[in-house]
């Protein structure tokens, strides 16, 4: 379904390299990497906002670089990290935005723009606020509603940057588990960068991990999520085991001892 | 709790507005020194659109066609131009204080249409075309002194405005001075706005600025999206770049064609937009046209305060706009940061 072929990325020095993997329709990808590393530049590679410098990204055996930009936005939804919206505007309006791509220039919203909006409201639970102002949501809620707007237009694939790194852990796990959920039921492929490993190892079907611009490694969370892997990519002392419940890879950081007087005079 | 735009409501709207914008302009009309009743104005409007003689004295007959007329038809125009323009500066800035005025895009307009008047005052389309190139540097200025590494900050944007603003107007002062000679209006009305001068640009500027409006509305859909940020809109299909490119050249040929004629009148397109955001909502299908006729509305009331409340003297247009638009723009500082 998607297919990043050896991208690499130049921005004065060398951002990407070799980046190469695949995504299937129902699949999660978790995107993991220490600040840096360049998976914001790879998300925008993604979803066409950036060109690769050399390799290409197929999605259904299409070259993003070829397909005009209106058809893109149908085919990908974009959710970020954060979205601030300055000026007056309902949840529905927000959603419709989503619609933009099958629009034409001054067209207003069809019978069919309304029904695909109200869907992909009502999968992300936010259908109960569509009269409400976006900027006078929670934070939860207003990821909701932008998630909902990247669902608005049926895409192939959803890419998410950082979407739950402003929660608190409730709203991180209804996200995530939405976002798998649809990528089940929808048979969407999904792409999240993320900076919980815990999380990405409960809900992610495969992880990436990014390290300095490269591919360290790419696969199932027990594949990828090694302790050797992870103290490596983060530079920092993590211990990683196995989730009791769920029996997915669970890290937990190892912080050194405090230093106190005592301890510094070798008491 | 508001209903989505759809285009039974933007019509009825803008019929809405249509309407009470004739009334307003008939009472501007009637209004003033010498008071002419509603129904003389009638007959004179119907005689010019029919070729015939009007059966009103002559003098009535002057004061309507040739004083008043082409003065409410300026305030018009000029309100509608300004008010468009700050809509458009609004969506693509992502910033709602953002006005023609407060960027400094007005004073860099006059700047060019003085500029044009003292070094080819004989071509007269050089006027609000030199405008609109101070207009279209200014803005460019302002946009690249007010970004930060993390893109633009309300305040630093204002700030950018605020001293672009002063540095021009001294530039205005100083033209203004040195250039004795030429049929240039006084350095107030520049600054402060006024519609008392030659109105013989009105149908060159009224083309400049219908065009202007109306391919701004045609782009009222992706400004939807830039409101929002650059980046989504362009994830959502917006070809951000073409969009920005077509808007700023365009506000910034609309408030080079108001100030050719108007000078500087400040807070219209800070004020107005925000009026129509509130009752109307922020879909810019609805924000740009409805702006046009409210500003035309409210710069025509203005107008008729400034020219009656102390005749037979006149204020200058922008003292009654600054009067009202600096506390607005208090309150919307504090509501926004």
């Amino acid at each position: 379904m998607l297919e990043v072929k050896d991208i690499r990325f130049d921005y004065q020095a060398a951002v990407l390299k070799g980046i190469s993997f695949t995504l299937q329709r129902g699949e999660v990808l978790a995107v993991l990497g220490p600040n840096g590393a360049g998976k914001s530049t790879l998300m925008k590679i993604l979803i066409g906002l950036l060109a690769p410098s050399r390799g290409e990204v197929l999605l259904d055996g299409k070259n993003l670089k070829t397909l005009p930009r209106k058809l893109l936005a149908r085919w990908l939804g974009y959710v970020a990290q954060e979205t601030i919206v300055r000026f007056p505007l309902t949840a529905m309006e927000f959603v419709l935005q989503g619609r933009f791509a099958q629009g034409r220039l001054l067209g207003f919203e069809t019978d069919d723009d309304l029904h695909e909006a109200k869907r992909a409201m009502e999968m992300t639970e936010t259908y109960a606020f569509a009269c409400r102002l976006v900027h006078e949501l929670s934070g939860g809620e207003r990821q909701r509603v932008t998630l909902a707007r990247a669902l608005a237009s049926r895409p192939r694939l959803l890419v998410l940057d950082e979407p739950i790194a402003n929660l608190d852990i409730s709203h991180q796990v209804k996200l995530l588990e939405l976002t798998r959920r649809l990528a089940h039921e929808e048979g969407l492929a999904a792409i999240v960068v993320t900076h919980e490993l815990n999380l990405a190892a409960e809900f992610a079907s495969r992880v990436l991990l990014l390290q300095a611009g490269e591919m360290l490694a790419c696969g199932t969370p027990d594949e990828v999520m090694t302790e050797a892997h992870l103290c490596a990519l983060f530079e920092a002392k993590l211990l990683v085991d196995q989730n009791p419940v769920s029996h997915a890879p669970r890290v937990t950081v190892v912080a050194p001892p405090q230093m106190t007087l005592e301890n510094r005079n070798g008491k | 709790m508001r209903e989505r735009l759809t285009q039974k409501r933007l019509l009825i709207t803008l019929v809405v507005l249509s309407a009470v914008l004739l009334v307003v302009a008939c009472v501007a009309i009637a209004i003033g020194s010498e008071s002419v009743s509603v129904l003389a104005i009638v007959k004179i409007l119907a005689a010019k659109l029919t070729g015939q003689v009007a059966a009103v004295s002559p003098e009535q007959q002057i004061i309507i066609a040739e004083v008043r007329l082409p003065r409410v038809l300026l305030a018009i125009i000029v309100g509608a131009a300004l008010s468009v323009a700050g809509t458009a500066y609004q969506a693509l800035l992502r910033n709602p204080l953002a006005d023609p005025y407060i960027l400094g895009v007005s004073t860099g307009a006059a700047l060019g249409a003085i500029a044009a008047t003292v070094f080819a005052e004989r071509l007269p389309i050089g006027r609000p075309v030199a405008a609109f190139i101070g207009a279209t540097l200014t803005i460019a200025t302002v946009y690249f002194l007010g970004q930060t590494q993390r893109g633009a900050s309300n305040e630093r944007l204002i700030l950018a405005g605020v001293i672009t603003n002063s540095f021009l107007s001294s530039a205005v002062i100083f033209l203004l001075t040195v250039a004795t000679g030429s049929h240039l209006r006084s350095v107030f009305s520049w600054l402060i706005g006024d519609f008392s001068g030659d109105v013989k640009l009105l149908p060159l500027i009224a083309g400049f600025i219908v065009v202007g409006m109306v391919i701004i509305f045609f782009q009222a859909r992706s400004l939807n999206l830039l409101m929002i940020g650059e980046e989504p809109a362009r994830a959502l299909g917006v070809e951000v770049r073409r969009v920005q490119i077509i808007v700023y050249l365009s506000a910034s040929l609309i408030t080079g064609a108001a100030v050719a004629v108007s000078g500087v009148i400040g807070f219209v397109g800070l004020i107005i937009p925000h009026a129509v955001r509130l009752v109307g909502g922020s879909d810019n299908r609805l924000v740009v046209p409805a702006s046009a006729f409210v500003g035309a509305i409210f710069l025509l009331f203005a107008d008729t305060i400034a020219r009656t409340v102390i005749a037979p003297s006149e204020l200058h247009i922008g003292v009654i706009t600054a009067l009202i638009g600096a506390p607005v723009f208090v309150y919307l500082l504090r509501r926004v940061s």
